[in-house]
């Protein structure tokens, strides 16, 4: 038989853990520290993203235009898709004209070069996903 | 009778069941076939080539900052499709304002005022029905500094068994000071599919 106090502790530890469990994860105040490049298995597999480069455009008004360049090598014949998600000081998107993934194919031993150009100055950052079109 | 019946009844239930059902296809994660008419990723590719190299090549960053007005010239289709063009230029004119770069008259046109409610606001000058301070003044219309204008092209072509569809969407962008193309860009878009696959 438990004693009365021992039968209270277990109580309050099982209502603690409820409680606990009922809690909001908590949110995140400074923007997430990303990869800049997302590149999926199926990709890996036919081509390598051989360099990433990224300027800035300086405007008239002060500010700059992010402006980011990738390049890819193929193994074999390759098709992809790729789209940038550009985000700004506060990690929100900001919204570029599509959101698209742009298709592209690759040749054996060809390397292409493609590049953005940021929607807006407030951009600071970016996220380039390389996928397997459908 | 009633076993026929049964068996009539579970087919047409299964194949009810095959039946493609009409959905929503979110633009952002389409893998959908290609088709060789123009279709909206046609569309957005166009534009998004267009802006991003108006934006880089520096053509609309204004000396001492602030914002060009452009006007919306003549988009010629000479396609075989019947096309809106206003499916290409609303999403550069869109991405063009949020990029604080450019804004768009809609006062002035070839074919008339895009919104003739600027002119016709300005007709109530005369009428004793409104508070004349609440009218637009003379002078306050902006008149533009660019020009968009461009065409929509299509060549087809047989390529053994196949066919090829070809389109060019080119643009200019013109400084209507000298009447210079300050910008142009072409975007090829090119579709191999089987005979059978109509473009027009």
């Amino acid at each position: 038989m438990m004693p009365i106090r021992s039968v209270r502790i277990v109580i309050l530890l099982i209502l603690g853990l409820g409680l606990a469990a009922c809690a909001q994860t908590p949110v995140s105040e400074s923007p997430q520290e990303r990869e800049k490049l997302l590149v999926d298995p199926e990709v890996q597999y036919s081509m390598e993203v051989t360099e990433l480069i990224e300027k800035q455009l300086e405007q008239t008004d002060g500010g700059s235009l992010l402006h980011i360049q990738f390049a890819v090598k193929a193994t074999s014949r390759a098709q992809m898709a790729w789209k940038v998600t550009w985000f700004d000081a506060q990690g929100q998107t900001v919204k570029g004209v599509g959101e698209s993934y742009r298709n592209v194919s690759v040749l054996p031993g060809q390397t292409r070069y493609f590049s953005a150009t940021a929607p807006h100055t407030d951009v600071v950052s970016y996220q380039i996903h390389l996928r397997e079109p459908g | 009778m009633i076993r026929n019946t049964l068996a009539l009844l579970t087919l047409l239930v299964l194949l009810a069941g095959c039946a493609s059902q009409a959905r929503y296809i979110d633009p952002a994660a389409d893998d959908g076939p290609v088709t060789m008419t123009l279709d909206y990723r046609d569309f957005e590719r166009a534009a998004t080539e267009a802006v991003e190299d108006m934006l880089a090549s520096g053509a609309v960053d204004k000396p001492g900052g602030g914002r060009y007005i452009m006007a919306i010239s003549r988009m010629t289709n000479d396609t075989m499709q019947r096309i809106d063009t206003d499916q290409l230029v609303k999403k550069i004119r869109v991405s063009m304002l949020r990029s604080g770069k450019v804004i768009t008259t809609t006062a002035v046109g070839l074919d008339g005022a895009e919104d003739e409610m600027s002119q016709r606001a300005r007709e109530l000058r005369e009428s004793a029905e409104f508070d004349q301070s609440t009218v637009q003044q003379t002078g306050t219309l902006k008149a533009p500094e660019l020009s968009l204008s461009g065409k929509i092209l299509q060549r087809n072509h047989r390529a053994g068994k196949e066919q090829q569809v070809e389109y060019f969407f080119q643009l200019s962008l013109t400084d209507l000071r000298e009447g210079l193309a300050i910008w142009e860009g072409e975007t090829p878009i090119i579709k191999r599919g089987p005979n059978s696959s109509v473009s027009w």
